[in-house]
């Protein structure tokens, strides 16, 4: 998704073993949304793929390791250098 | 030891904040506690980001969500943000995790203001990445100023189906199509709530013309059958609905391309802090679910606490703020803070007001509520817990197998033993026991615990050393 | 006077009362299982399940030892799996002062038919890697384990109605009434009649013994138990401490149960209880202390469960004191390892023979002043 970013508003993350190009102000979930990585765990009996759901906090589906501890990619905010590994989980 | 607020308000959305501010005003000491990093709740969620070029232009809500935190701002209410509530106990005592690790907070008087989830009724299909709920598309929209697909299939009913649909098409996407799960006959009957609030009526009708002037196909009394993936898209498979509410048989569906799904099936009133305090609830379908029973003060059934906002049932932001204020104010009343006359001239203004308000917002409430009957369309193999991967087929084997309620159905199957704590998929199960056992009262709820939240073990035991640890007495030998 | 239509009312779901119904029903008896809410609905249905010989009193081990080859041969006596794995138990000691807890707490069990040895730290660390490194000593025994409470409490509700038991659950039993040929059972818009009674309350079973005017006074604990989210595999063995205080097992899902008897706040009259933040953080440390990586997980649920407490600490298992065709069973420490063999006990009793191990005399425990008042039968 084009989204026109100015310098400054560039934030690059490592995630998995690739970097990844997002926003200032882009949670870790929309960071990913936006390069195209939606698969981010998966289910814990049936090993379906799981992604961002709510988007607030309450379902747990985006459950993501951001350096080196479990935390919901819709409420943490992408810093620079951040460490986000996916599809590590349940 | 954080020092005894008058007022601990429990969530800075609309209704925490318009009590918070109502009751500081009147020299009330005022904690206010959120998980999000400002106020605003969800419906004024504040976005993390700049506003660039290419980005979607701000949200009318965006102006009040500004004012409302710059309210608060400037208030003397003491705000503690990113701060998860995991406990609460009568008294009050409040304990949270957050970036000071555990904090324990002491309050005479708590108002709950936790707002609500949302719900959505599971298909096949619905757990797929790229599907997504519909309140969850506005939060992407609004906070986060992106979409949750260039090409989008949107499905819900009532307004909130329309302002996420229409702010797509505001932000440059263009949505397969609009699927208005309800019966086109619901809008009819709630027009006269409408029209008695003409600006919300011209919003919804300004909502609804942006899409069918980009000739977004619009399918009502509609329900969405099946999801699955096809490449890197979604194929969306949507059925109409008979008269009666059945499904059309096979044959009949129509078959969508999309690169997501925004869907859902109204809002819960969130009350898990209700339910732990103890406080008396009651099933009110039209609402949203269970609601905790409060008075014309907005005090619950234990003395002290208070509710205010959507999780008393769902009315709307304007509602909201007016239920919040009127918390706030009933505590500077009880505090000794404003005199008798002015608390009842108050206090009568601000009902009269939201009698008007919630008019409108409950029936918006119902038009996004499900008929019963789409839960008898979940088929057998289609998870229900997601947490769990528990089928709709293994609850309905758990009845059968002699289940009388929610708490055994959790206890036999693993539902709502996950993370999310049974927040999505409670109403649903809940739903289907329903079925089985003659009503939700028979059902029950979920025995309230805590943490309130999972908690990270790190935060939560901190640094400690073993000495540290107060170890009891052990049991003899 | 109604037609006696059981042979036998137990009174109470829960593990205890539930197997005592199931092992006289197999026997041949007519029985009814009354419960104010389903069959391990209360206590039962939130216990940690930890099979344990470390941390049930040595007094108790030879009745363990048989509970523990019950629960890993449950084909035989239950019919339907309850989660059972069998596991070794590490007691662990951090101070010298935890050691000689350790070797003292092995001795006494031992003397009572334990296998339990004490291991050097790096022999534990080999069989359970994930070990905190300030472990200094363990004590190991091979024959530990787990159930899983809550699969229990279903494969028991499927073995009572394969047995033909019949259960009323949702049935809150006001009294008992004692009658021409057996008593009354009484309930909120129901009586039910049968020949004999057992008692298997729990923590209520004090007021279940008040029905009758019997005084044992039974002293009510309040449980605390936490569960973690799913985390890769991070031990194999069951965990406890030389203070008692941390029991710790990871299930096959991947959660991870930490208890060991922290208390929480509750009452057993209003039924609610209520977790001590203080003493979950005091128990989640102690896993983390012992168990290190658990520290990368999150803890998704916390809760309390009854247990009943005499004033021996002792269980009390046999007839109900000067009251005929009236027996109880309850009271027993680490109960769930030596449940359905306290159960099984009661049961061949009940039936006329006699018990393979000896029961628990509760008339040793009745307040005396009411025993000699007692006139009924």
């Amino acid at each position: 998704m084009h989204r026109g970013l100015v310098d400054e508003d560039e934030v690059v993350i490592e995630v998995d073993d690739h970097t990844v190009s997002g926003r200032r102000g882009d949670s870790v979930a929309v960071a990913l949304l936006t390069a195209g990585i939606s698969t981010l765990r998966h289910s814990p009996r049936l090993g379906a793929p799981r992604g961002i759901f709510c988007f607030m906090g309450s379902c747990q589906e985006c459950l993501v390791v951001i350096n080196g501890k479990r935390q919901l990619a819709c409420e943490v905010l992408i810093e620079a250098g951040m460490s986000v590994r996916t599809t590590e989980l349940p | 030891m954080n020092s005894r607020v008058e007022l601990a308000v429990l969530g800075a959305g609309p209704a925490g904040v318009a009590a918070a501010l109502a009751a500081s005003e009147c020299n009330v000491s005022v904690l206010i506690l959120d998980r999000s990093a400002s106020a605003g709740g969800q419906v004024y969620r504040r976005p993390t980001g700049p506003l660039g070029a290419q980005q979607l232009k701000k949200w009318p809500d965006e102006v009040k969500g500004e004012r409302l935190r710059e309210q608060l701002r400037s208030s003397a209410v003491s705000c503690r943000f990113e701060r998860a509530v995991w406990s609460v106990e009568r008294g009050f005592r409040i304990d949270t995790v957050g970036p000071a690790g555990v904090e324990t907070w002491e309050a005479e008087r708590l108002l709950v203001a936790s707002g609500t989830t949302e719900r959505v009724i599971p298909f096949p299909g619905w757990t797929l990445p790229g599907v997504m709920g519909l309140a969850a598309a506005t939060a992407l929209l609004k906070s986060q100023r992106v979409l949750p697909g260039q090409r989008p299939v949107v499905a819900g009913s009532g307004p909130l189906l329309w302002a996420v649909a229409s702010g797509i098409v505001a932000g440059g996407g263009m949505p397969a199509a609009v699927i208005d799960l309800a019966d086109t006959r619901r809008w009819v009957s709630s027009l006269p709530a409408l029209f008695s609030r003409p600006t919300d009526l011209l919003k919804g009708l300004g909502w609804m013309h942006s899409i069918r002037r980009k000739q977004v196909p619009v399918i009502s009394s509609a329900a969405v059958r099946k999801v699955w993936r096809e490449g890197a898209s979604l194929v969306v498979e949507v059925v109409e609905r008979n008269r009666d509410g059945t499904l059309r048989r096979e044959g009949q569906e129509r078959r969508l391309s999309a690169d997501a799904l925004c869907i859902g099936h109204g809002l819960l009133p969130a009350i898990e802090v209700t339910r732990l305090l103890g406080a008396d609830h009651v099933f009110d379908a039209q609402a949203g679910g269970w609601k905790p029973v409060i008075d014309d003060q907005q005090r619950t059934s234990i003395p002290g606490l208070f509710a205010a906002g959507d999780c008393t049932g769902i009315t709307g932001a304007e509602a909201a703020q007016l239920e919040g204020r009127l918390a706030g104010l009933t505590v500077a009343h009880e505090a000794g803070r404003i005199t008798d006359k002015l608390y009842r001239m108050k206090a009568q203004s601000l009902r009269r007001h939201n009698l008007r308000v919630s008019r409108v917002g409950a029936s918006m409430a119902a038009l996004m509520m499900p008929a019963e009957s789409f839960i008898d369309d979940i088929p057998g193999d289609t998870v229900v817990c997601r947490c769990e991967d528990v089928t709709c087929a293994e609850v309905q084997a758990a009845l059968a197998a002699g289940a009388m309620g929610l708490n055994q159905i959790k206890s036999w199957t693993r539902c709502g033993m996950g993370p999310c704590q049974g927040r999505v998929c409670g109403d649903t199960v809940a739903a289907i026991a329903s079925r089985h056992l003659g009503g939700r009262t028979a059902v029950g709820a979920w025995s309230p615990r805590v943490p309130l939240v999972p908690l990270p073990m790190d935060d939560f035991v901190g640094a400690f050393t073993y000495h540290d640890i107060a170890i009891p007495k052990a049991a003899p030998l | 006077m109604g037609q006696i239509e059981y042979d036998t009312a137990v009174i109470g779901a829960g593990l205890m009362g539930a197997s005592t119904a199931l092992f006289l029903a197999r026997s041949g008896m007519r029985c009814v299982l009354l419960d104010r809410s389903g069959v391990c609905s209360e206590a039962s249905g939130v216990n940690a399940g930890t099979l344990t010989m470390q941390m049930t009193r040595a007094d108790l081990i030879p009745y363990a030892i048989k509970g523990w080859e019950m629960w890993t041969n449950s084909q035989e006596w239950l019919g339907f799996n309850p989660g059972v794995v069998a596991a070794p138990g590490l007691s662990l000691a951090f101070t010298e002062e935890e050691v000689a807890t350790l070797e003292h707490r092995a001795a006494a069990r031992r003397a009572r038919g334990a296998q339990i040895e004490l291991l050097t730290a790096s022999k534990a660390r080999s069989i359970e890697p994930g070990l905190s490194t300030e472990v200094i000593a363990a004590s190991y025994c091979p024959m530990d384990g787990f159930a899983k409470a809550n699969q229990t409490g279903f494969a028991l509700h499927q073995a009572l109605k394969t047995a033909r038991v019949d259960i009323h659950g949702a049935c809150r039993v006001e009294r008992v009434e004692p009658e021409d040929r057996g008593y009354a059972v009484i309930g909120r818009g129901e009586v039910v009649r049968a020949r004999r009674l057992v008692l298997a309350g729990g923590v209520w079973l004090e007021e279940m013994l008040n029905w009758l005017a019997v005084r044992i006074p039974i002293k009510t604990l309040v449980n605390q138990l936490a569960v973690t989210e799913r985390i890769e595999p991070v031990m194999r063995t069951v965990i406890g401490i030389a203070s008692g205080l941390l029991s710790l097992k990871q299930f096959d899902n991947g959660t991870v149960v930490i208890g060991g008897g922290w208390q929480g706040k509750g009452s057993r009259t209003t039924g609610s209880t209520q977790v001590i933040p203080e003493n979950l953080i005091g128990n989640v440390r102690l896993a983390v202390h012992a168990i290190p990586h658990l520290v990368h997980t999150r803890l998704v649920r916390a809760w309390c469960g009854f247990e009943a407490e005499t004033a021996d600490a002792m269980p009390v298992i046999g007839e109900v004191p000067g009251i005929n065709n009236a027996f109880l069973i309850g009271s027993i420490h680490s109960g769930y390892t030596s449940g359905p063999f306290m159960a099984k006990l009661l049961a061949q009793y009940i039936l006329g023979h006699e018990p393979e191990l000896p029961l628990f005399d509760p008339s040793r425990l009745v307040d005396n002043e009411s025993y000699l008042k007692n006139d009924v039968n």
